[in-house]
């Protein structure tokens, strides 16, 4: 195991050192005013002693931070009082980063990090180490990487040959272009990895091609922070062609003017609230007598300060409406200017999409990150019959944006289904519905909510003039519609080779996911569920966004059933694997959009 | 099915009445700043929380289970919500041992096994003897590291 630079031990104590000091004067201070035993002033003494315990802690840290390459993993152990040791298998390493700070450029070393997929933090940091030593590890990284892949390469052709010769004794020769290293030997060639078809040629490990230790020059961090080695790896947003949709590119999906025109009239976005709170809370006065004068006509009172309490009764009804359509309004331009001239194209095995009115937005999608596939459609959207599609991917690093992004914003469902059909190969779902008990179980959940609602009208009531809080009861009316709304739209789709999750009133999903995708599945009971018999099945996929849209779950379903579709779906992963390490299938359609699907001359 | 190494209930209750003190400690702030709060009354939600805490830990205990399973890492846990979750091996990003001071104390470690997904990414086995955490630690990055993931995530 090495350490590192011992440079490190000076910064890393200072560091704490600094830390400490400032943490045993606030909490002198603060404990000094809570309890009177504790004087404040003692902070004079307790700052100092926290600067040296911090800094002998800085320096404990250093001698207790190691990192070492063994044959199957990178090691790092750390911690003074709580000690972490962590093993990182080099296939699943992603990315190793070197950082340079003026600093660290000046008494020459570098930050190395090293990065896995998912989870948004990097997962060691060697912080720091000599620049020799960062690129002895990188290189030997590298290396270690592609042997593993070169070991797994020949154990699968060997596995495929003694497979073709039980098959088929007469044949002599397999009559794939295999290379000479078929030979059962393994060979310590390290060439291989760049020509690696075997695999995803979008190699997950940027370094591998290069397998030169002492070669910097392509390296993403050698000077810049940006792991931009490779860019076909990540699902970033950052511009790839500057001419609009190139010769290499072909179009797979066009906004149409109507779509465009139905999307923005027909989706919300929650920032045009924000949007307009923020105008409202900078040009509050104004604003508000422009709501009186609008008002007025309708018999608002004449002045903010001067009315009877109908008048007051009409500005509010006619403030709220004007802010509605205002909120709408802004929210139709948004999604107008954000969505115009929406294109999506295909460039090898990416997609590649381009949109926006005053700004132009163009990013792509590799095809292989992609790691499932929704169709969300919103009340109204299902009224007039359309629904937008959007695919998820999986990002790793800072530079990298998992998360959802949209393949075709609008377009009539009859084609969204197919689209999503010839994408994913998913044949068409028929749906199985929770059981009953569900529905019964949202009655009691929106019942509370209602009660606590009228709880908090009759509370007002108490407190303020207002009075007539006996009319909020009105609310339990909306209690069997919701209940029954939210039950009605819950559905899951147990396929061959992929699980379907449908669920959601106001934006109901129906989310696609291969089971060669799905990383972990839980099955969930809360105490209310378990008195019902009920259970969630969570269904986790890859992605490095947490906020945005919530895991693929299966709500309240049967115990036996989550229980069924639990081991389903990690069987069907397996086997799923397993296939694909034969096929080398890439599992996503590109051309998706093609009538026919397999892969002939785009109908322009 | 494993369970827990039996220390783990100190380990939990100590982190309980951590809790309890620390709110303890906000009351009587309040108590000095704000508004007027009863010793009793301090007294009786720390009693209480520890109370809680430590029936809580006590049935965590008996619920918790794991197992290595021919494709996965399956574990069972959970007091108000009950949660059974699989972690297959080929998902497995990265596995660390982890213990800190009251662990330490108590001789006890966690593995913990990251996985690249947005719910549930790092699962945690925590109250295992140092040696059976190392010995799980190697098996979970044997068999990682012997699964394919050629799937580029």
């Amino acid at each position: 195991m090495n350490r590192l630079h011992p440079l490190s031990a000076v910064t890393y104590g200072l560091q704490y050192g600094f830390l400490w000091l400032s943490l045993a004067m606030v909490l002198t201070i603060v404990l000094g005013g809570i309890f009177d035993p504790i004087g404040s002033a003692w902070f004079i003494a307790t700052a100092p002693l926290g600067f040296v315990l911090g800094v002998a802690y800085g320096v404990a840290y250093y001698y207790r931070f190691e990192y070492g390459i063994t044959p199957d993993t990178f090691d790092v152990s750390s911690g003074v009082f709580a000690r972490r040791s962590r093993e990182i298998p080099y296939e699943r390493i992603q990315n190793v980063d070197l950082r340079q700070g003026i600093f660290q450029r000046l008494f020459g070393l570098a930050i190395v990090s090293i990065e896995t997929a998912g989870g948004g933090t990097t997962e060691a940091s060697l912080n720091f180490v000599s620049e020799t030593e960062a690129n002895r590890l990188q290189g030997q990284i590298r290396q270690r990487t592609a042997d593993v892949k070169e070991r797994r390469r020949q154990r699968d052709q060997r596995a495929r040959h003694d497979q073709r010769d039980q098959q088929a004794a007469a044949e002599e020769r397999p009559d794939e272009g295999d290379t000479p290293s078929s030979d059962p030997e393994p060979t310590d060639s390290l060439d291989v990895p760049g020509a690696d078809s075997d695999d995803e040629s979008a190699a997950p490990q940027p370094g591998v091609p290069d397998p030169s230790p002492t070669a910097p020059s392509d390296e993403p961090g050698s000077t810049a922070p940006a792991p931009d080695s490779d860019p076909t790896a990540t699902a970033d947003r950052r511009e790839r062609s500057p001419e609009p949709m190139g010769p290499r590119q072909r179009r797979l999906f066009d906004l149409e003017p109507r779509e465009l025109l139905l999307y923005s009239f027909t989706s919300f976005r929650p920032a045009a609230v924000a949007g307009v709170l923020f105008v409202f809370f900078f040009a509050t006065g104004p604003i508000i007598d422009l709501l009186v004068t609008i008002a007025q006509p309708f018999g608002g009172p004449a002045d903010i300060g001067e009315g009877t309490s109908t008048s007051y009764g009409i500005l509010t009804v006619v403030s709220a409406i004007n802010g509605v359509v205002i909120t709408y309004v802004l929210s139709v331009a948004y999604t107008f200017a954000t969505y115009y001239g929406f294109q999506l194209g295909r460039a090898g095995s990416d997609f590649v999409y381009e949109r926006g009115l005053i700004q132009r937005y163009s990013g792509s999608i590799p095809a292989e990150k992609v790691q499932s596939v929704t169709v969300t459609a919103n009340p109204l959207q299902r009224l007039i019959g359309y629904a937008g599609l959007w695919v998820e991917t999986a990002g790793y690093g800072p530079e990298s944006n998992g998360g959802s992004q949209s393949a075709v914003p609008l377009a009539n469902q009859g084609r969204i289904h197919r689209f999503t059909e010839n994408l994913t190969g998913v044949e068409t779902p028929k749906f199985t519905s929770p059981p009953t008990m569900a529905r019964r179980r949202y009655l009691a959940r929106y019942s509370i909510i209602a009660t606590v609602v009228v709880a908090i009208f009759f509370g007002l009531a108490q407190l303020t003039a207002f009075e007539s809080w006996y009319l909020s009861i009105v609310v339990f009316a909306a209690v069997p519609p919701a209940a029954h709304l939210k039950y009605v739209n819950l559905g899951y789709y147990v396929g061959e080779d992929h699980l379907v999750i449908r669920r959601g009133f106001w934006t109901r999903r129906t989310t696609v996911i291969p089971y060669y995708r799905i990383q972990t599945v839980n099955t969930r009971r809360s105490i209310f569920q378990r008195r019902l018999g009920l259970a969630s099945l969570v269904v986790d996929t890859a992605s490095s966004q947490t906020m945005v849209w919530t895991t693929p779950t299966i709500y309240d379903v049967d115990l036996e059933d989550a229980r069924d579709v639990h081991t389903t779906g990690r069987k069907r992963l397996q086997s799923a694997l397993r296939e694909r390490a034969r096929d080398d299938d890439l599992g996503i359609e590109v051309d998706f959009t093609d009538p026919n699907s397999s892969g002939g001359p785009a109908p322009q | 099915m494993e369970a827990l190494h039996s220390r783990i209930r100190l380990l939990w209750i100590a982190q309980a009445a951590i809790m309890a003190i620390i709110v303890g400690v906000v009351l009587a702030a309040v108590d000095q700043w704000i508004t007027d709060v009863p010793t009793a009354i301090i007294a009786g939600v720390v009693v209480v929380g520890l109370v809680l805490g430590v029936a809580y830990s006590i049935r965590l205990y008996q619920v918790w289970q794991f197992e290595i399973q021919s494709d996965a890492l399956y574990l069972e846990r959970g007091v108000i919500t009950f949660v059974e979750t699989a972690v297959p091996f080929v998902r497995v990003q990265h596995v660390d041992t982890q213990f800190g001071p009251i662990e330490r104390a108590l001789g006890l470690s966690s593995v913990v096994v990251y996985t690249a997904g947005t719910r549930n990414a790092d699962v945690r086995i925590p109250g295992l003897t140092p040696d059976r955490a190392r010995e799980l630690q190697d098996t979970l990055r044997e068999l990682a590291v012997e699964s394919e993931a050629d799937d580029a995530v």
